[in-house]
């Protein structure tokens, strides 16, 4: 589908970190009520230097920096939605979610439905995960699954530049609150993007990255590219079909089912924790949806239940790579 | 009272072992008499009473007092009587007082205080002023819009002053231990033809238009019809009234005040403060 | 104050009958404060309210009538029967909802004055809290926001006394929480709650502030609940004569004195007010009782602008194995 959807229009090569930066510069300039609101995402252009020179295009209200106050961040990130702004947040790390959880789950998820669906939030919260960088235990988590999991909440995490320029436009347009989970290893990644400024991808929509008979392996952020590079070396060998999931939630169901359909097999792969991870959901649907259809063992590659260590030897052991991706194909090709 | 800030606990706390110092024991309500009945334990049994507070601190103080001698320091926000004095200053000031070191009709006076009483039996009472406002409520009690106010009657008039007094003190002068007051009645400044600036409250230097404004001496009274309005006390307001005919005049005989310069004044000519003195 | 008094005095009595169901927080005492407070706010300004809720509401111009129907739990409610007691919210009234979070509504009132500072509006937010949560880390961070970007808010501190069952001095060393403000340079401002003019004039000068673009004010208002924390609170952390003090004070009984004292009202308009507003919630509870139950499928509704395919998945499912199939293909 990506190439289908490429190929029908014109794009350009771009990083993931500046298909983020240039879709919310497009928002920018499309809407009024959009502004970003975070720790030092203006004057110091971001830690992760996501935002950029956005601050220098848009001033200090439409890129706010902000005190170190992820729950008054998050707080007043809802209450700016609810009243009719559409705010988009960055929480840097996405570990610092722990200090603006009573916000988002007693607040920005549940008031929709407690309100009994008369209000709106238009709230896009991006924050960055993932470990490799030594960052250490609270700055290296991957926490999607807690959001994917609370209801009321939407959760994405994209695999490459294009997901990623389409998903945030979808998030940033929503009138639900999404999360847009960065993985930090995966900045400098380049791909073909859509020059379109409405180009969108629907929130719940996943990708067939590449087509495979043998197995299906479901992959998020960091984990695309390399089932990818997998996929291409078992090529001839085991004709792997790679799926960007793309959305936590909503999920989307029926392409994990109709690949399973056809392959039969599948691996599911994340850098979340595995006991309760988004991989097990993964698991879930395809075991009550497509049961019939498996001829093996689903597989799991995610962080063996651990937090991510700091040493460089500690840190590679727990993080999923290609190497575990090819030993769990090949456990069951 | 109650004492928020913990200064009197401090106080306590940090006494030298050598000098006896307690709190008093008594419950409080957190309301202006709690202030009256402290000094009135004061009166029994002490020579002398420092009062941290403003002028309603002071005037509550006051009349639980009659010949205790007082220096009020300044903490408050509306100040006519209190000084802005350094705490060392003012203590040594009352101990010279209070051990008899100076002579306390050298450096004490009787400061006049003032009244408002109505037709039915309520009063309200001012070390300083007593003011009537406009405004329907008490609510938030402060008096800061010089908009508001219709008059009142003044203890002292000095345009150092603050509030009432600063209006009067613009036109006339009266030293708070002079028999009397001067009582005012208020215009807007377009409609008055006599106008004074005036510093009315904590950072407002404002035009007054004033109507009318007599010496009274003691015995007279100004009498004003009240329609709709609440009568304040010291900056504060106190007592709403309406319908009603409120009769303003001074009170003799208020709280015998120390001054911290004529206690030094007196301590020095007397030689108190030279080495080798008997006292100190 | 009396439709207040009237509706959560009724709504305990239904409580405690068994009719309401969950939990009911009254604000029978404290009704100074909410409506001098709303009486200064123009009918655009936001507010977020609290657990005890019921009175902001009524302030703000909610009709007693669906406030009722969602205490009842029932379709026609504010909420549709979703939120209850604790989780009114009419965003057309600029209500943004009582909160059954501690502490949550400051960052909203923050969130919804930067809105109206990013759109230029003319308009303000008032968060209402309770002392307790004065205690909470969210408090904090939300007046330090809105001080540092001077935004149009106004923090109100309902001080009942007590933070559910414990009071405010073993909650807290300040001896007046408005003293907080000294924290963020922002006038903090300490006024008896139980005299609604007091309350009244505090806000007015609060909201010229925030309008002003002077930023924000943090009130204290000093009240009481005469019932417990909840219907059903066996208030063993108090005594029955302080109560009573209190009770002497009610702000309903003492404002009708004064307004009778000036003859601006009689005492037969007073006994027809509360005429027409016992009737009203009489009213409004009959209405309430014989309104339509939400049916069981609106509970999947509503929990986000559009359908997720996965809700409908998880029903469907439901309903499968309710019918004894099973959703996942055939042999």
């Amino acid at each position: 589908m990506a190439s289908a959807e490429l190929e029908s229009q014109e794009t350009e090569t771009m990083t993931i970190r500046e298909a983020i930066r240039e879709t919310m510069r497009e928002e920018l300039n499309r809407d009024d009520d959009v502004f970003l609101i975070g720790e030092d995402i203006g004057v110091m252009e971001g830690v992760l230097d996501v935002t950029g020179d956005l601050y220098h295009d848009f001033g200090p209200e439409r890129v706010r920096d902000t005190p170190i106050s992820e729950a008054g961040i998050i707080g007043a990130a809802t209450g700016a939605a609810a009243t009719g702004s559409r705010p988009v947040a960055e929480l840097m790390f996405s570990d610092f979610i722990g200090v603006a959880m009573e916000q988002t789950m007693n607040q920005m998820a549940k008031m929709r439905y407690m309100f009994g669906g008369k209000i709106e939030m238009p709230v896009t919260v991006r924050a960055t995960e993932g470990g490799g960088m030594g960052a250490a235990s609270q700055h290296s988590g991957t926490v999607h699954t807690m959001i994917a999991h609370f209801p009321g909440l939407m959760a994405v995490a994209p695999g490459t530049p294009e997901a990623a320029k389409g998903l945030l436009r979808s998030a940033i347009r929503s009138d639900d609150p999404v999360f847009f989970f960065e993985n930090k290893m995966i900045y400098e990644q380049s791909g073909e993007v859509p020059v379109d400024e409405d180009f969108t991808i629907p929130l719940g929509e996943a990708n067939v990255e590449r087509e495979g008979d043998d197995v299906t392996v479901v992959a998020t952020q960091r984990l695309v590219g390399e089932s990818l590079t997998v996929a291409d070396e078992l090529d001839g060998d085991i004709d792997v079909e790679v799926i960007d999931l793309r959305s936590l939630y909503p999920l989307d169901t029926d392409t994990i089912v109709e690949s399973l359909d056809k392959t039969g097999r599948m691996v599911v792969a994340g850098e979340s924790p595995l006991s309760y991870g988004a991989q097990a959901e993964v698991v879930s649907r395809a075991v009550e949806n497509a049961f019939y259809s498996l001829d093996a063992p689903i597989q799991r590659v995610g962080v063996p239940d651990t937090h991510i260590p700091f040493g460089p030897s500690l840190e590679s052991e727990v993080l999923p790579d290609a190497d575990d991706v090819r030993n769990a194909i090949e456990r069951i090709a | 009272m109650p004492d928020t800030s913990g200064i009197a606990a401090n106080v306590v706390e940090d006494a030298p072992d050598d000098v006896s110092v307690k709190l008093l024991d008594m419950s409080l309500a957190g309301e202006a008499a709690d202030t009256r009945r402290a000094a009135e334990r004061f009166q029994a049994k002490a020579d002398a009473l420092v009062i941290l507070g403003g002028d309603g601190t002071t005037r509550d103080a006051a009349l639980g007092c009659d010949t205790l001698p007082l220096l009020s320091v300044s903490t408050g926000t509306n100040n006519v009587v209190p000084s802005a004095v350094d705490g060392t200053v003012a203590g040594a000031a009352a101990a010279l007082v209070a051990s008899g070191a100076v002579d306390d009709r050298e450096t004490t006076y009787r400061h006049e205080m003032v009244k408002a009483r109505t037709e039915s039996g309520e009063s309200v009472m001012g070390i300083a002023a007593v003011e009537l406002s406009d405004r329907s409520f008490i609510g938030t009690r402060a008096l800061l819009d010089p908009d508001e106010m219709l008059g009142g009657i003044v203890s002292r008039a000095n345009p150092s002053a603050i509030g009432l007094s600063s209006v009067a003190g613009a036109l006339d002068s009266l030293a708070p231990n002079e028999p009397g007051a001067i009582a005012l009645r208020l215009v807007d400044e377009d409609a008055s033809d006599q106008t004074v600036r005036a510093i009315v409250a904590p950072g407002m230097t404002t035009r007054v238009g004033v109507k009318e404004y007599h010496r009274l001496s003691d015995g007279e009274s100004m009498v004003v019809e009240v329609d709709d309005g609440v009568l304040g006390a010291d900056g504060e307001r106190e007592l709403e009234v309406t319908n009603e005919t409120v009769e303003f005049h001074s009170v003799s005989d208020g709280p015998r005040l120390i001054s911290y310069e004529a206690v030094f004044e007196c301590a020095a000519r007397a030689g108190v403060l030279k080495d080798g003195s008997e006292c100190c | 104050m009396l439709t207040i008094r009237e509706f959560d005095t009724r709504a305990g009595e239904r409580f405690a009958d068994g009719e309401i169901p969950g939990f009911v927080h009254l604000y029978v005492g404290e009704e100074a404060v909410g409506v001098g407070a709303c009486a200064a706010l123009e009918e655009d300004d936001y507010i977020t309210s609290t657990h005890r809720g019921h009175g902001h509401c009524i302030a703000k111009g909610l009709d007693p009538k669906l406030m009722m129907s969602e205490i009842y739990g029932k379709r026609d409610g504010y909420c549709n029967g979703k939120g209850g007691s604790m989780h009114i919210a009419d965003v057309d009234s600029e209500m943004l909802g009582a909160n059954g979070i501690v502490g949550a509504g400051p960052p909203l009132g923050t969130g919804a004055a930067l809105s109206i500072s990013q759109k230029g509006e003319d308009r303000i937010a008032l968060s209402f809290l309770g002392d307790g949560a004065v205690a909470q880390g969210q408090v904090h961070e939300a007046v330090n926001l809105a001080s540092t970007w001077d935004l149009p808010v106004v923090f109100l501190i309902e001080n009942n006394q007590y933070g559910e069952g414990t009071a405010v001095s073993d909650q807290h060393n300040a001896k007046n929480l408005s003293d907080t403000a000294a924290a963020y340079d922002i006038p903090g401002i300490n006024v008896d709650g139980m005299d609604i003019t007091a309350v009244n004039e505090a806000v007015t000068e609060a909201r010229k502030r925030a309008r002003n673009g002077e930023g924000p004010t943090l009130i204290e208002a000093e009240t009481y609940r005469f019932h417990g924390h909840f219907e059903g609170d066996q208030e063993l952390y108090r005594d029955e004569e302080e109560v009573e003090d209190w009770r002497k004070r009610d702000p309903i009984d003492t404002f009708s004195e004064r307004l009778i004292e000036r003859d601006e009202l009689s005492e037969e308009e007073l006994g027809e007010m509360r005429e027409d507003i016992e009737m009203e919630i009489e009213d409004a509870i009959e209405y309430a009782k014989n309104a339509d139950d939400p049916t069981p499928d609106e509970a999947y509704e509503d929990m986000f602008s559009q359908r997720v395919p996965d809700i409908d998945l998880f029903v469907e499912q439901a309903n499968a194995r309710a019918d004894g199939g099973t959703r996942g293909g055939e042999f």
